[in-house]
């Protein structure tokens, strides 16, 4: 769809305010009644979804030209889905995440992109990555001395995918690591990609870049279906999100897997037996990308028509992305089987999770931004008692090892499978 | 326009650059579209309110009051708003600058005096969730949880499904802090004595009554910054213990709370019902909730809102279903209430009470409503109103009409007829859905204990389709004409089209004068021309408010 496409939606938005808030029936406590790092950051109702679309319209209307500001406002999302899941609870007509990630292609499409981003897309073209600095000949060193198998050599039950944070952050590449290390602990034919092992791209996707993706993600699908590829595990959620969302929609028809899925089920099946306690307290965070944004794609064909003089339908059944069936349980499971580790629950969980503030490349091109939305995750963290936090994306890793609490306290932050490692 | 590089320098120096934005994108955001917007200004098709110079999002009271004393000394207008949901929220003439009040959010609970001192941005939902912690609950406007308390109480009218048992905003407002329209900070009641904020009427001043006006002041009179709000008893959990899958959610509350459905033969028997409510003081909360789908539809739609597998496209076959049909058909006319017992023989007594009432209006409860599931999502329905925008989901906008606010057997007696005149139109035009006729909802009081019910059928319709949006206006005239031709006074969506004109600027004070020279009693409006000359001399807050010049005040009248 392009822009102009979404001003049916842009005129029936009803202004509610329930965009910049979790779902009203969740809310607990004022401090942790908000979920838009945006508009919690910038203040103005601009940067909320309800402001993207009045932006929005009045760009396609041709009443606004482009300032610096609205570049700010356009680009500075972290296109995390909690205020489409918000708005979702009651509307069945509006698509406001699609929207917010129109918007930004518009821009882009308009010449209004940042040179962070130019420069991140730039590397994805030349390195196959989207940290910019990074080689692609050292890509794979995370893995050196695994006996993993070759994908491009033989063929194996599971493609381990790492992607690129895990792959080039020193601090994360022994994360990598230790999941591919109990994969074929656990006797599963667990191989690498090799050449074929190139950044997923759903990054640029967040950003805005749709064809920099499409033309990533088209070449990686292409890869895979040569290199014999049944089934992608991964650890990393943003790459889980492109290829079980973004890769789907591009007719990729692979077997996807988070890390957390797998080695629920290795525990499930006995293959994984923990033998030491782990006594303490941890609060798990929800990455969007795999909670809220991790629903599989459903392919739908149609278009809209109205009932009963004036109800809006969509005709067949379209698929509603609202969160309701992304990847929750599993790591929640994993935690409360690792002998005397307790889970401590947020404000802010599953669906309705506040974000760590590194989606839509704002880790890259907002710093202070993306920071202070990791600060607030590390508040909420602190506030349930526990003693760490607890993800399953390197980028929420990264993202809350960097950054404090607004009292200036910090909290350990583990990759769920660092837990499990030290229970085993 | 913009503001001159020194004016906006001023108001910058208030402030902080951080805070303050005259960017043309960051203004237009700040915009209101009539035919977006239900509460309460369209349907109007495609004008939208004028642009602001600027948007100011003050951080104090002190922060407030320079702002404003610099709009009095360069005659700038200005309006605060804090959701953005209301069209009364936005200014409504040009030379106007924007207040954006989410900075201010603090909620203070004074748990031996039962009440809540807050900031303007503070909405139903982060102040119940607050209270709740404490043993009490808040009054929540109709409209939902995501408004603005004080905007609700010092703009609006404050009322929603509790006010039966807690009262209205009017009535639990205690002392407050106010910027005047002038810059003057007014601390009303035992505020302004320094005695605290537990009274609004004194010792120290009171203005409660110019604050809360006829309908509210709609944010013409300066700023409330601050306001003590009553709050009442919560028999429940610390924290609503909310489940399910989204947007299904519901919450299963321990045994001395229910939530009832009860339907009746006769507008007569319901009346009556309601009045014994009032006597018996039986309900927590009481509102015609769900009738907002439409008589016809609310049955399947309920069956969507809690199945998170169901979308508005299985209404058709929901609405062909034999069951759905019986279980809508067996809830045509009904009302919702919910039972909150204090005490075991508390819960007893309530029950025992319904029985009663369900023996003297010949009254059953809902079969399908008992269901544990959509039993437990009606009580978290109605319990936080958090699901106000549902309002919106059939296409998008709505607006209210047949408001009937007067007594209970006047408005009951002309229901049916009302519907019958609605379904008429429904039929023979395609511009507002088709659900019907009976739309009628609202809450049980206008006040606290029973009395004047607030009712408005929902007229529900397309902003995005010009014939949608001109056909509801078109229904909406006729609906006017009909009650003219019943004397039942104006029609409230009529009411909402003299809060501004159809361009989105504010209707001048000779329309005013039109308007409130004709009503029954001048002289409400006549008394607050005198309130705003007094407080706000430079009128700088909008026409909201309404007014009528004492000297238009009819010679048979004075």
């Amino acid at each position: 769809m392009a822009l102009k496409d979404f001003l049916p939606q842009m005129y029936r938005c009803s202004s509610c305010a329930n965009c910049k808030f979790i779902p009203f029936d969740k809310v607990q406590s004022a401090r942790f009644s908000e979920n838009c790092p945006s508009i919690c950051y910038f203040s103005f109702h601009s940067y909320a979804a309800r402001g993207r679309y009045q932006l929005a319209k009045a760009l396609v209307e041709e009443r606004l030209e482009f300032t610096d500001n609205i570049v700010d406002v356009i680009h500075n999302c972290t296109s995390c889905g909690a205020c489409d899941v918000a708005c979702k609870v009651c509307r069945y007509n509006l698509d406001v995440l699609d929207h917010n990630l129109e918007l930004k292609a518009y821009a882009v499409e308009k010449g209004h992109a940042y040179p962070r981003q130019k420069e991140m897309i730039g590397s994805l073209k030349s390195e196959q990555t989207m940290i910019p600095g990074m080689k692609k000949k050292d890509r794979a060193g995370w893995a050196d001395g695994l006996k993993a198998k070759d994908l491009s050599k033989e063929k194996a039950e599971v493609a381990f995918f790492a992607g690129c944070k895990y792959s080039y952050d020193p601090e994360l590449q022994k994360i990598a690591r230790a999941d591919l290390e109990l994969l074929l602990k656990c006797g599963v034919d667990a191989g690498l990609l090799g050449a074929a092992d190139n950044c997923c791209a759903g990054r640029a996707y967040q950003m805005g870049f749709f064809d920099d993706f499409r033309d990533r993600a088209e070449k990686n699908i292409r890869a895979f279906e040569a290199a014999g590829v049944k089934t992608i595990v991964t650890p990393c959620s943003d790459c889980y999100h492109a290829f079980k969302r973004l890769y789907a929609k591009l007719g990729m028809d692979i077997k996807v897997m988070h890390f957390v899925e797998y080695l629920e089920s290795l525990i499930n099946d006995g293959r994984i037996k923990f033998t030491k306690q782990l006594p303490m307290t941890v609060t798990y965070h929800d990455p969007c990308h795999l909670g809220r944004l991790g629903e599989p794609y459903i392919p739908w064909e149609g278009k809209d028509k109205k009932i009963l003089n004036q109800v809006l339908v969509y005709e067949p059944r379209k698929p509603r992305y609202n969160g309701a069936y992304g990847i929750y349980d599993a790591p929640r499971n994993i935690l409360r089987s690792i002998p005397g580790l307790r889970l401590a629950e947020m404000e802010r969980i599953r669906e309705y999770s506040w974000c760590c503030g590194a989606g839509g490349g704002i880790s890259e091109t907002n710093p202070d931004f993306s920071s202070w939305t990791a600060g607030e995750r590390i508040t909420e963290a602190l506030s349930t008692g526990a003693e760490a936090i607890v993800t399953a994306c390197p980028w929420c890793e990264s993202n809350l090892r960097s950054s404090q609490a607004e009292d200036g306290r910090k909290l350990p932050v583990f990759d769920i499978a660092e837990l499990v490692l030290k229970a085993l | 326009m913009k503001l001159s590089p020194e004016i906006y320098k001023e108001f910058e120096e208030i402030v902080g650059p951080r805070y303050i934005s005259q960017d043309p994108g960051v203004l237009e955001t700040y915009r209101c579209m009539p035919a977006q917007s239900s509460a309460h200004y369209g349907p109007y098709w495609d004008h939208m309110t004028p642009t602001p110079m600027a948007v100011i999002l003050p951080g104090c009271t002190e922060e407030v009051q320079g702002i404003v004393r610099l709009c009095n000394k360069y005659k700038i207008k200005f309006k605060a708003g804090g959701s953005f949901w209301g069209a009364m929220a936005y200014i409504g003439s040009d030379y106007s600058i924007q207040l954006d009040m989410r900075r201010m959010r603090k909620i203070e609970i004074d748990v031996k005096n039962q009440l809540a001192i807050i900031d303007p941005y503070v909405n139903g939902a982060m102040l119940q969730s607050e209270a709740m912690k404490y043993g009490f609950s808040c009054n929540i406007p109709g409209v939902g949880c995501s408004s603005s308390i004080v905007a609700s109480a010092s703009g609006w009218g404050g009322v929603g499904p509790s006010t039966v048992c807690s009262g209205g905003h009017k009535e639990n407002l205690c002392a407050l802090e106010w910027v005047l329209p002038n810059g003057e900070l007014l601390r009303t009641g035992t505020a302004g004595s320094g005695d605290g904020w537990f009274c609004g009427e004194g010792p120290g001043p009171s203005t409660r009554a110019f604050l809360t006006a006829s309908m509210g002041v709609c944010g013409e009179m300066g700023v409330v910054t601050k306001m003590a709000m009553r709050l009442y008893p919560w028999p429940g959990p610390a924290v609503l213990p909310s489940t399910g899958t989204v947007p299904a959610y519901k919450a299963a509350l321990p045994d001395n709370f229910r939530c009832y459905t009860v339907c009746f033969p006769s507008w007569d028997m319901w009346a009556k019902a309601l009045t014994m409510c009032y006597d018996s003081d039986l309900v927590y909360l009481g509102h015609r909730q769900f009738n907002m789908f439409g008589r016809d539809l609310k049955g399947a739609m309920i069956r969507i809102l809690t199945d998170p597998d169901k979308q508005l496209c299985d209404l058709e076959e929901l609405l062909s279903d034999p069951e759905v049909k019986r279980q809508t058909e067996e809830m045509k006319l009904e009302f919702q209430i919910v039972l909150a017992g204090y005490t075991k023989r508390d819960m007893e007594l309530k029950e025992a009470i319904l029985q009663e009432i369900l023996k003297e209006c010949d009254a059953w409860l809902s079969s399908m409503m008992l269901e544990p599931d959509i039993e437990n999502w009606a009580l978290l329905y109605l319990i936080r109103l958090g699901h106000k925008n549902l309002n919106y989901v059939m296409c998008g906008s709505y607006e209210g009409n047949f408001g009937l606010n007067p007594n209970l057997w006047v408005s009951a007696s002309y229901m049916e007829e009302a519907a019958a005149f609605k379904k008429q139109w429904e039929d023979t035009h395609t511009s507002i859905v088709k659900n019907g006729g009976d739309s009628e909802m609202g809450s049980f009081s206008f006040t606290g204990g029973g009395g004047a019910v607030g009712w408005e059928f929902f007229v529900d319709f397309d902003a995005y389709d010009k014939d949608s949006v001109t056909g509801a206006c078109d229904f909406i005239d006729e609906t006017e004409k009909w009650m003219a031709e019943r004397h039942l006074g104006g029609d409230m969506g009529r009411s909402n089209k003299y809060l501004r004109q159809p361009n989105g600027y504010d209707w001048p004070q000779e329309k005013h004068n039109e308007l409130f020279s004709k009503v029954p009693q001048p002289h409400v409006f006549a008394y607050q021309w005198k309130v705003r000359e007094a407080i706000n001399p430079n009128l700088l807050g909008g026409s909201y408010y309404r007014t009528l010049d004492p000297e238009m005040i009819p010679e048979n009248k004075r």
